[in-house]
């Protein structure tokens, strides 16, 4: 690192053209295909930064999405029997998540490790199961359909924002997830080093005095409150919710969110971001080989890590360090 | 009375599947995420001897669980042993096994469910109950593989160091047990087992390429209510896990039947997060 950190206005405006970018992406794709994995990628993007705040402190949940099905569920159903607004469902759909996750937190805080993994991975079976033997509440086996889409918004009474179509519920979604990553990032800054103690050695943190139960139930009920947020999201953006063990609330979607934190790259914030966004995207692209495309999926997962056990975050690292064993190396020898 | 005996016929081969899982995590410490994987490939395998080239079933068995054996160490080798058990990593990967094994058999065999023809098609009656003979052989088959496990984890010099090497990996490493060999022999046992217990199966429920997930979980369920790494745990859980999938049908409803374990689960840990037989 000799030749120093880029200073952080460079960085900072980087990142604001970045953002910029990304609004622009309805508008050159036209698409609706493209448009509707873009707006996967948004919310995958949430569920990976949610997880990763629950990683901070060391445990591994593998539950996500049972909580991601909470927020989903119980805004669709707000909005769709009562006729509430959708903003303020999607933020009930959060703040439900979180109180399941706040009454759930004694018990599942008390295991440790593996058991941890495996009881948010019960956890959320549970609840899929749950909604899945209530038909009056989940649809039965044909779902819950004709979910609204948000009210359309008055911007000082100039233009009318409506939410009916794709491009501009992207824009929503985008909103929506930059501020709670926004929310995620101070968070981290204020908790992440007592977060990192506790991670590293919980006895000794302890024995500092760090209440470490404190600090997994904040990190916890965060992160699950964020996956209800994101739950509701999609609920919203699909308008159809089913709780089918191969469709988005099955296991296998909190496996995709953690390994998209990992292959990501836990150790950062935008880690997962990028994990997620190049993880949603590489299948698509996969696309034309049909059956053979989750080979490809896994087959990258191996891959990253096998050779980048610190993720596709750390890709420029790697590079430097490839390059410096195999060409720079080469070039030195005398 | 009907389903409970089926219960308890499922459960013996889901006690195949978890000693497997349970073996493995007591000698690796990792959590082997693509064994359910493994299961659903030894479905397929015998669907591939038996429907597709004709073998009889008593080639096909054995032919089954050497698919395992093999493809247990070729998971250990080449998978998790560069790693060099770190948690995650180890899990990815097994995730990313679990991935790609699963639309292998997808590309390979098609989404459809297929079935084996029963190697057993006749009912017996026993006591006036009508059991299906082929759930009794698979109940047969299991317990003479448990038994058969019990006496290699006992008796045989490698089944000790096994079982050494399960309760302290360190202790044993002194006692000159190379840590290496007994993680590719667990490898290689649970996968045969696990293998085997999706052969039996396959023969009683149809096959499709996501079958691996439920076996996973009940897999998951029976180390959980036996304790990690404990066998005769294993045994218990597997046996609770029977019985409830064999009365909360008939006395509750699916719905019950669908919930009910993993509830009993989650109390278990709840009151003793360590698992009923598991010690830390």
């Amino acid at each position: 690192m000799s030749k120093g950190r880029p200073n952080t206005w460079a960085k900072r405006s980087a990142l604001a053209i970045l953002i910029v970018l990304l609004f622009c992406v309805p508008a050159v794709l036209q698409n609706d295909y493209w448009l509707f994995v873009f707006c996967l990628a948004w919310i995958n993007v949430l569920m990976a930064s949610s997880l990763r705040t629950i990683y901070r402190t060391g445990e591994l949940s593998l539950g996500q999405v049972g909580f991601m099905l909470l927020g989903a569920y119980s805004s669709a159903l707000l909005s769709k029997g009562l006729g509430m607004p959708v903003w303020l469902t999607i933020l009930v759909g959060g703040l439900f998540a979180a109180a399941v996750a706040l009454l759930l937190s004694y018990p599942i805080l008390r295991t440790k490790g593996v058991y941890f993994s495996v009881f948010t991975f019960l956890v959320a079976e549970i609840f899929r199961l749950a909604m899945w033997y209530t038909p009056g509440l989940s649809g039965g086996p044909a779902g819950l359909s004709k979910i609204p889409p948000p009210g359309a918004i008055n911007l000082l009474g100039i233009t009318l924002i409506t939410f009916t179509t794709k491009s501009s519920y992207y824009c929503l979604l985008a909103v929506v997830v930059l501020l709670s990553l926004l929310v995620l990032f101070r968070v981290e800054r204020s908790l992440g080093f007592t977060w990192m103690a506790i991670r590293q050695n919980d006895d000794l943190a302890e024995s500092v005095g760090i209440n470490v139960r404190g600090h997994k139930l904040v990190a916890f009920v965060v992160g699950c409150f964020f996956a209800g947020i994101a739950g509701g999201l999609f609920a919203h953006f699909m308008h159809l919710l089913t709780t089918d063990a191969t469709a988005m609330f099955g296991m296998l979607t909190s496996i995709y969110v953690a390994i998209y934190m990992v292959a990501g790259g836990e150790a950062r914030m935008a880690g997962p971001i990028v994990g997620a966004v190049v993880l949603t995207l590489a299948p698509e692209v996969a696309r034309p080989l049909k059956e053979y495309q989750p080979i490809v999926f896994g087959a990258l997962v191996i891959f990253i890590m096998f050779f980048m056990r610190q993720g596709i975050i750390a890709l420029p690292f790697y590079l430097r360090l490839w390059w410096d064993r195999t060409l720079g190396g080469a070039g030195k020898a005398p | 009375m009907q389903s409970f005996i089926n219960g308890l016929a499922l459960g013996w081969i889901y006690i195949l599947i978890a000693m497997g899982l349970s073996l493995v995590f007591g000698t690796m410490r990792i959590l082997q995420f693509a064994h359910g994987e493994v299961y659903m490939l030894g479905a397929y395998a015998v669907y591939d001897f038996v429907v597709l080239h004709g073998l009889p079933f008593l080639v096909a068995m054995p032919l089954c669980m050497a698919t395992g054996l093999v493809l247990g160490l070729i998971l250990e080798r080449f998978f998790f042993r560069p790693l060099g058990g770190e948690f995650l990593p180890t899990i990815m990967i097994a995730l990313g096994v679990m991935i790609v094994l699963q639309a292998m058999v997808t590309v390979g065999f098609g989404v459809t469910p297929k079935s084996v023809p029963s190697f057993a098609p006749h009912a017996v009656e026993v006591l006036g109950l009508r059991l299906g003979s082929d759930r009794l052989i698979a109940v047969a088959v299991s317990i003479a593989l448990i038994l058969l496990l019990y006496f290699f984890l006992k008796r045989t010099k490698l089944g000790l160091a096994l079982t050494a090497a399960a309760q302290h990996r360190e202790a044993s490493l002194l006692m000159g047990i190379n840590p290496t060999h007994m993680s590719l022999t667990a490898m290689a046992v649970g996968s045969a087992m696990a293998s085997v217990a999706g052969g039996l199966m396959g023969s009683i429920f149809p096959l499709n390429p996501v079958m691996g997930g439920t076996a996973l979980m009940k897999g998951l369920i029976i180390i959980i209510l036996g304790g990690m790494g404990s066998l005769p745990g294993v045994l218990v859980g597997g046996l609770i896990l029977g019985f409830i999938d064999g009365v909360a049908p008939v006395v509750s409803g699916p719905a019950t039947a669908a919930i009910a374990p993993l509830f009993i689960v989650t109390m278990i840990l709840v009151l003793r997060p360590q698992g009923l037989f598991g010690h830390e």
